[in-house]
């Protein structure tokens, strides 16, 4: 599984209706349960690993791995971002424990938890 | 849900833009700094801040004339790249718009490495470094701010058009499911290219491990065909060359750190064998067949040798991907590769069809115009220009922004009749009722795909049969996929998500359908693994230095085949970099 919303970490970003991870997907791909306000990856096969649900997390709920088809278990990558929001600091594990971290010059934009959907009234297409 | 009592979100605006990706932000600042009083609409069916190609960020700028070069330098190292054919006008064009389009950019926030006095950093002839793992954001910043309207998860699904002129489109939200209206003076495709036509390199939850956005689908050239617009160069597909497995790019190893292709018994057979087309600077077409036929004539795996380096540039070359390619990063460290020990394992990925790599999509003239009036193409979906990369999309949307903004006002808004808007809800919500009524008789989209992608693999040239391809093969992937339309109708769908893949799968197989015409139509081999030719097998400039054009007929459904000249423009030898 590309990427895994961790449900003990995960607020639901308290009741928002379009948290970040939702709204960052490019493919539409995370979803809210509503029953628990909690996010998770509904359509894991069509994930990109392309990561800004990762990193627009304000919680960071999200984890990030690769599909066993390619990596052996317990290797990690993780993305924080401080307040200042100029730079990533990526922390590299390897499957056998060994760290590596790297600094990552960027300009991280701040994002709202959460943002009205565009348009009026929605309209009932339930079946 | 009762198709005849819509409620129907009508939008008119002066221009449209379909696509908030890259071109299409940039589209929307310049046609708002022209005109500030101009109504500007961007219709994108993602969100804008993290949407298409760039969701996930870039680590450099492609496509930029370093000190020394010049636009018509660019034209003949293109034209070298491209094998000899390629629309001169539209890449001069846009060369002469990377330092504005990119100074721009950089204006907005996006860092760009430079050395003690400013100046970029260089990384080849046509390459700067940048930390761009926020660009997405960063454009998408700047077009909101620019007071552009964005219209969020809106999924366009067909322009509408009267008689030869285009009056803007219709889509439907993913997110409520209404069905957008959008009545534009002008309207311009910028939506990205196609992924997904051809069966992946990888399968089960790895599938959309792909080097392309798989949310491009190829939508953007879909409805084009669907309303008459002439296309260009689909045969000259997209096969790139990369990491194995996790699919990301091999520049940033092969310039980054000069490190050479090599195959299983260490040759470096680029240097060898294509020494007379420049070795590991061969044409990239010929760096994607080099691999191929190492590994076909059982020379392979294939490499880029990077034992060269230290554990410094190992992890410098680590931090280059996580502006824009993580996981490779963890492939390494899940893999127990150091890539200072051993060499790293290169691969070809299925072919894709993108104007901005290579030369598919719309035919237009140098104002980035269509043949059908009113309607502009930009980025990866405008065809004619390869090797856009980021800044030649940026250049294509500024170019097409000035003339649609410069010749709004002769342009007159036409009324579209009821009935064609209640023809396309039907076709829009099909799926849903589909699966209401009779989802037992159903196909699933993603069935639908799946059947799409095996046939184009095995006779049109995919991953499994080293790209190659004859008349015979080709002639069976048109038959086949010749019945995949009248299957339509049966495409089911639970969700609005669910019926945005059933609109995807319908537009990858219009492509497929175009692409395989082309195919069938060039009777050369241009472009080595891009389009290999087996009973054509060499390249013949005499009959083939031209353009090979389609265009699906709107009225018959046919689609018609047609060349356009090419035009030498600078002068020198076409198959030399600096000739």
């Amino acid at each position: 599984m590309p990427v895994y919303v961790n449900p003990n970490i995960c607020n639901g970003c308290h009741g928002a209706t379009q948290p970040p991870c939702i709204r960052m997907c490019p493919g539409d791909l995370i979803v809210k349960d509503p029953l628990v306000d909690k996010a998770y990856l509904k359509y894991p096969e069509d994930c990109w690993d392309c990561l800004p649900c990762v990193k627009s997390c304000p919680v960071e709920a999200i984890e990030f791995y690769l599909s066993y088809q390619m990596g052996f278990k317990n290797a990690s990558l993780k993305p924080h971002i401080p307040a200042t929001r100029d730079h990533i600091i990526w922390e590299s594990i390897d499957s056998r424990g060994k760290k590596e971290t790297f600094t990552i010059r960027t300009k991280v934009l701040d994002i709202e938890i959460d943002e009205k959907v565009e348009g009026s009234t929605p309209v009932d297409f339930s079946i | 849900m009762d198709l005849n009592n819509r409620n129907d979100e009508i939008i008119e605006t002066d221009l449209l833009i379909i696509g908030g990706g890259t071109a299409g932000c940039l589209a929307a600042v310049e046609a708002k700094e022209k005109n500030p009083a101009l109504s500007v609409t961007i219709m994108e069916k993602a969100h804008i801040d993290r949407s298409g190609c760039l969701a996930g960020g870039m680590n450099a700028i492609n496509a930029y004339l370093n000190p020394g070069e010049t636009a018509e330098s660019f034209v003949k190292y293109v034209r070298f790249d491209s094998c000899g054919l390629i629309r001169e006008d539209l890449v001069q064009s846009m060369a002469e718009l990377f330092e504005y389009s990119v100074k721009k950019v950089e204006k907005w926030g996006l860092p760009i490495l430079s050395d003690e006095k400013g100046n970029y950093l260089p990384r080849g002839r046509w390459n700067i470094k940048i930390n761009g793992e926020s660009l997405k954001p960063i454009i998408a910043k700047a077009a909101k701010q620019s007071g552009a309207k964005i219209l969020n998860w809106v999924t366009a699904t067909n322009l509408l058009r009267k008689g030869n002129r285009i009056h803007g489109a219709v889509g439907f939200s993913v997110r409520h499911g209404r069905m957008y209206v959008v009545k534009a003076k002008a309207t311009l495709i910028a939506t990205g290219g196609a992924a997904g036509i051809y069966k992946p390199n990888n399968m089960h939850d790895a599938q959309h491990k792909t080097w392309y956005s798989p949310f491009n689908n190829g939508a953007g050239y879909a409805i084009g065909i669907r309303a008459g617009a002439e296309m260009t160069s689909f045969e000259m597909r997209y096969v790139a060359l990369r990491t194995k497995d996790a699919i990301a790019p091999t520049g940033t190893i092969a310039l980054g750190v000069n490190a050479p292709q090599v195959n299983a018994k260490g040759e470096k057979f680029m240097q060898t064998k294509y020494a007379h087309l420049g070795g590991d600077g061969a044409p990239t077409p010929y760096r994607a067949y080099g691999p191929i036929m190492e590994i076909k004539e059982g020379r392979g795996p294939v490499y880029l040798d990077t034992r060269h380096i230290n554990e410094k540039q190992a992890s410098d070359l680590k931090a280059a991907f996580l502006d824009m390619y993580p996981s490779q990063v963890l492939y390494w460290t899940a893999n127990d590769i150091d890539p200072s020990k051993e060499p790293v394992e290169v691969q070809t990925t299925e072919p894709y069809i993108v104007g901005g790599h290579c030369q598919g999509g719309y035919w237009i003239d140098v104002n980035r115009r269509t043949t059908l009036e009113g309607l502009y193409a930009a980025g990866d979906v405008a065809g004619g220009a390869p090797f856009k990369f980021v800044s030649g999309c940026w250049a294509e949307a500024v170019i097409a922004a000035r003339d649609a903004v410069a010749s709004m006002s002769q342009t007159p808004s036409e009324e579209i009749d009821s009935k064609t808007i209640d023809e396309e809800a039907k076709r829009i919500y099909q799926p849903l009722l589909n699966y209401r009524h009779k989802p037992a008789q159903g196909v699933l989209p993603y069935d639908m795909e799946v059947r799409l992608q095996k046939i184009m693999d095995e006779y049109a040239g995919g991953f499994s049969t080293y790209y190659e391809m004859n008349e015979e093969s080709l002639l069976i992937a048109r038959k086949q996929l010749a019945k995949i339309p009248g299957q339509f109708e049966y495409l089911i769908a639970n969700d609005l998500h669910q019926l945005m893949k059933a609109h995807e799968i319908i537009d990858r197989v219009d492509v497929a359908r175009v692409l395989v015409e082309h195919l069938l139509y060039r009777k050369e081999t241009r472009w080595p693994s891009y389009q290999t030719r087996m009973d054509y097998p060499d390249r013949d400039d005499e009959n083939w230095l031209k353009f090979v054009n389609s265009r699906m007929n709107p009225e018959t459904g046919k689609i018609e085949m047609l060349t356009r000249p090419y035009e030498q423009l600078i002068a020198g030898d076409r198959y030399k970099p600096r000739g």
